[in-house]
């Protein structure tokens, strides 16, 4: 469980990135933590591996302080940054060298992985394509089996089947007792992937919702006209009229389009705070 | 689990950084030696066999270090290679271990066996040449030598190794990129900032008449038409000597540690 109390952080002691946060992340779910650029995500992220440490405040991963980036901690967490580096070495070298600091590695997995991603034993992992690189590491992550999985723009320099493959695998992955985070601003590449959203702004938190619970209070429609605006979140012209995001009181059932709840939050933090209240 | 150290974590990390990069730090290490030889030859042709032995083994010992010491810790230059680092399961100490033992203990070995090896070589080479029937054959095989690691020469470079490693590996850790640059930039403006110090503090002390004043050594003052040397109490001296070479060197290796631990990237 991750565990985050209060949270400030700035690179600035006076420019605070982040205050007073507080989000507390359970084992069982995919969260994808949306956030517009330079809102904080992959700083966020870095804190909870302990490459940041929290100006004010306090994080607690299954009782561990990342801060302290203790072995036994490092073990259970894999961060898969936006630009990944990887060094001239082949599948195999790699493997040898990386994958005993992970006690859960599991070889068959990793091999399974990296064909489902399409990524093929070309000598060299430096000569691949950084999507390439991108999908090994991905593939990697995912077989040292760790319980904590924070990816950061995960999608970004992956071609369209990539994505597809990403999200097939990283749903047949996902299990009970492991927590996935996915930082993305590609908000599309999360469709029918996560279960959680968190959406961060302004160094707050605007929003901490299942899916479920975000289908439950929130409607997301086209209308022609827009009868009464209080209930509107979300608002944007299309070919048909509107697209809305709306308070959903008479229960009905609509597909979530991420875009346009991240664009109501953000631009309307207090009405969605009184919503999901 | 052991949080602190782990001899088969350490194992693991000792051996992933040494294979990790295998052609920037083993060719590099092979170019170093390579260099040192070439420089052996040409000064031995030119000035003589001591001042090849000096310059290279001088140059191979610090310089070579100071190298390997930036290449062991240059994992900040871009986020991704940092994050890989930090991220490892392994320990702060096991990491930092790794570093001084590849840079303060691996190297140096490698470049002490290869210079005797090289040394003894062209000494041999050198005896070989000689002619025994000739009349000063004696003087001349007894003139050249090899040069000794426990002589008063290797004595001065050793210290010089010690500040040179440590400063380099806790400026590694200070400056994400172009640490290599910016910690030579450092030494050099503190020397000159040393010396220079020294000498206004000498002048104010001596009355502005001095020669010459070396930090935690001696002062020159003209005494007449010649010259006259002041040099610090030789208890004094030796306490400056330790601290110089031993203490200042051994504050910037835990200094490096520390920063290790709270490094943030």
């Amino acid at each position: 469980m991750i565990q985050i109390e209060n949270l400030s952080f700035g690179y600035k002691r006076k420019k605070l990135l982040y205050k007073n946060l507080t989000l507390n992340l359970e084992e069982g779910s995919i969260y994808g933590l949306l956030g517009k650029n330079g809102a904080g995500k992959s700083t966020l992220l870095k804190n909870l591996v302990g490459l940041l440490f929290p100006t004010i405040g306090n994080i607690t991963i299954n009782g561990y302080s990342p801060k302290k980036r203790l072995p036994a901690f490092l073990q259970t967490i894999y961060l898969i940054p936006e630009e990944v580096n990887i060094p001239a070495l082949t599948i195999h070298k790699y493997m040898h060298l990386f994958a005993p600091f992970y006690p859960a590695f599991n070889k068959e997995q990793f091999f399974s992985y990296l064909g489902q991603l399409d990524v093929k034993d070309q000598g060299k992992l430096n000569t691949l394509s950084f999507g390439q690189q991108k999908k090994f590491i991905i593939a990697f992550a995912l077989a040292c089996n760790t319980k904590i999985l924070l990816l950061d723009e995960p999608t970004n320099g992956l071609d369209i089947p990539s994505k597809i493959r990403f999200r097939k695998l990283i749903s047949s992955v996902f299990d009970n007792e492991r927590i996935i985070f996915i930082s993305t601003h590609q908000i599309r590449d999360l469709d029918n992937l996560i279960d959680r959203v968190v959406i961060v702004d302004n160094g707050s938190l605007l929003l901490n919702a299942s899916i479920t619970e975000i289908a439950q209070k929130l409607c997301f429609k086209t209308m022609s006209e827009i009868d009464d605006k209080s209930k509107v979140l979300y608002a944007e012209e299309s070919l048909k009229g509107y697209s809305v995001v709306m308070e959903n009181t008479n229960q009905e059932d609509s597909k979530i389009d991420l875009e346009q709840l991240f664009n109501g939050v953000t631009e309307n933090p207090a009405k969605a705070k009184a919503i999901f209240q | 689990m052991n949080n602190t150290f782990s001899p088969q974590r350490f194992g693991l990390l000792f051996k992933k950084t040494l294979l990790e990069r295998p052609i920037q730090m083993f060719g590099f290490t092979g170019l170093l030696l390579a260099l040192i030889l070439i420089t052996y030859a040409i000064t031995k042709t030119i000035s003589g066999f001591t001042m090849a032995q000096n310059l290279t083994f001088l140059w191979g010992l610090i310089g070579g270090s100071y190298f390997m010491a930036s290449f062991v810790f240059s994992h900040f230059t871009s986020n991704a290679i940092g994050s890989s680092y930090l991220t490892l399961p392994a320990s702060h100490l096991e990491k930092w271990l790794c570093g001084i033992l590849i840079a303060g203990v691996l190297y140096p070995t490698v470049f002490m066996l290869f210079y005797r090896l090289m040394d003894a070589s062209f000494v041999s080479i050198y005896h070989n040449s000689l002619d025994p029937a000739a009349p000063f054959y004696k003087e001349q095989y007894r003139s050249v030598g090899t040069l000794s690691f426990n002589g008063f020469f290797a004595w001065k470079v050793y210290p010089l190794f010690l500040f040179a490693v440590s400063a380099m590996l806790t400026g590694s850790l200070y400056f994400n990129k172009a640490g290599l640059i910016k910690v030579s930039l450092v030494i050099c403006s503190l020397l000159i900032s040393l010396y220079l110090l020294n000498h206004l503090f000498a002048k104010i002390v001596f009355g502005g008449v001095i020669e010459d004043a070396w930090p935690f050594h001696y002062v020159m003052i003209p005494v007449g038409k010649a010259e006259g040397s002041i040099l610090l109490p030789e208890k004094i001296s030796d306490f400056a000597f330790n601290m110089v070479s031993y203490v200042f060197p051994a504050i910037l290796f835990i200094t490096s540690f520390i920063r290790l631990r709270e490094k943030e990237f």
